[in-house]
């Protein structure tokens, strides 16, 4: 016996729910070992080679005098200068604090490096004393050019073009690590 | 009195319906933001160094992130290098006055080489190179000549914001002379 239509429409359908309790402890877990694992503190690095000469490669180079850009820090003033007399030899006092002035430092590299935009090794030669936070305060007015700084062009030798300076001199290398000084 | 009032209370209690279910929804969108800011983060700090307790770090602008490397953390009274304390400095008699003003120094018998080499950081970095340099005899990966890929010879050095150049130089010369020729400076990211 067929259904009337009025009764063959009233089928139940009660509404799905979701289960979302696995996936709410599923989340918990993961939030859990994450921030067990992460670390929100940043590092970065700034990397420094040990000097290393080459014979042959050193007399090479010395007879065609490179810049071999130097910062010396002395007992009450930093000094610029190039070991071939490449430059004029600058030198900038302490701050009041007896800090090096890393900022008048930074505008006197930026001058150099207009003279020389294909330079990118920088030698620094520290005081025994300098800090850590010095040190590292230095390294980076050495290497880094700020969004403040006047553009500086270099020209690209394969494509011809004048290509904006990103980094001042990135590479820093130590010059006192065998002496006394 | 109190009585009375507690079953009416009771009796006043309003019923949970058998079928009641948490609104669970919203607490899913607040945990999936959660995990995505995390997601986010995580992907970004892949490297396995951390701020040491108690290490007072300078703050850099540098955009460089640092890759897997041995470390050598420096703070005011020792030196650890991967997590194991290898000398602990001493105090100078000048410093009696406090911890804060106290100034610490090697002790003769941990230098070498008029005082420029530092023995239990030799010690310790020529055994991890020993180590290195088995674990790169022993692997497959090998360089296109077919011999084992060479020591990278990479520090990271992690130092307090006190810590004289004269100790920095002292173990960058240490590294030197075991073979570790490049040096990571790390410090915090500078914010903005």
């Amino acid at each position: 016996m067929l259904k009337r239509p009025s009764s063959r429409r009233k089928t139940s359908k009660e509404p799905i729910a979701l289960n979302l309790v696995p996936f709410i402890d599923a989340m918990v877990t993961l939030i859990g070992f994450m921030l067990f694992t992460t670390s929100f503190l940043a590092i970065v690095s700034i990397e420094s080679p040990f000097p290393h000469a080459s014979t042959a490669l050193t007399e090479e180079k010395l007879k065609q005098k490179p810049l071999q850009l130097t910062v010396s820090l002395h007992e009450n003033d930093s000094e610029i200068w190039s070991p071939f007399e490449r430059i004029t030899s600058k030198k900038i006092p302490h701050t009041p604090e007896g800090q090096p002035d890393t900022k008048a430092i930074h505008e006197a590299l930026l001058s150099v490096k207009q003279q020389f935009p294909d330079e990118t090794k920088i030698v620094i030669v520290p005081t025994a004393n300098t800090t850590y936070d010095v040190m590292i305060s230095l390294m980076d007015n050495m290497r880094m050019v700020t969004p403040t700084d006047p553009p500086i062009f270099k020209r690209n030798a394969a494509t011809g073009n004048d290509e904006l300076v990103k980094a001042l001199f990135p590479e820093v290398i130590f010059g006192n690590l065998l002496g006394d000084s | 009195m109190s009585f009375h009032r507690s079953i009416r209370s009771r009796r006043n209690r309003r019923k949970l319906p058998g079928s009641f279910e948490l609104q669970l929804t919203s607490m899913m969108d607040v945990l999936v933001i959660i995990v995505v800011f995390l997601l986010k983060s995580y992907s970004t700090s892949t490297s396995s160094f951390a701020a040491a307790p108690g290490l007072q770090l300078p703050i850099s602008g540098s955009l460089d992130s640092p890759t897997e490397s041995l470390q050598v953390i420096v703070t005011p009274e020792s030196m650890t290098f991967e997590n194991e304390r290898i000398l602990d400095f001493v105090m100078t008699s000048g410093s009696i006055g406090g911890p804060e003003t106290a100034v610490y120094k090697f002790k003769a018998t941990d230098l070498d080489e008029g005082g420029r080499r530092i023995v239990p950081l030799y010690d310790a970095l020529m055994k991890a190179r020993d180590k290195a340099e088995l674990l790169r005899a022993k692997s497959k990966t090998r360089d296109p000549e077919g011999k084992p890929l060479p020591f990278e010879g990479i520090l990271a050095i992690q130092a307090d914001k006190q810590i004289q150049y004269e100790t920095i130089r002292k173990i960058m010369y240490t590294a030197a002379t075991a073979g570790y020729k490049v040096f990571r400076f790390l410090a915090m990211k500078r914010d903005g």
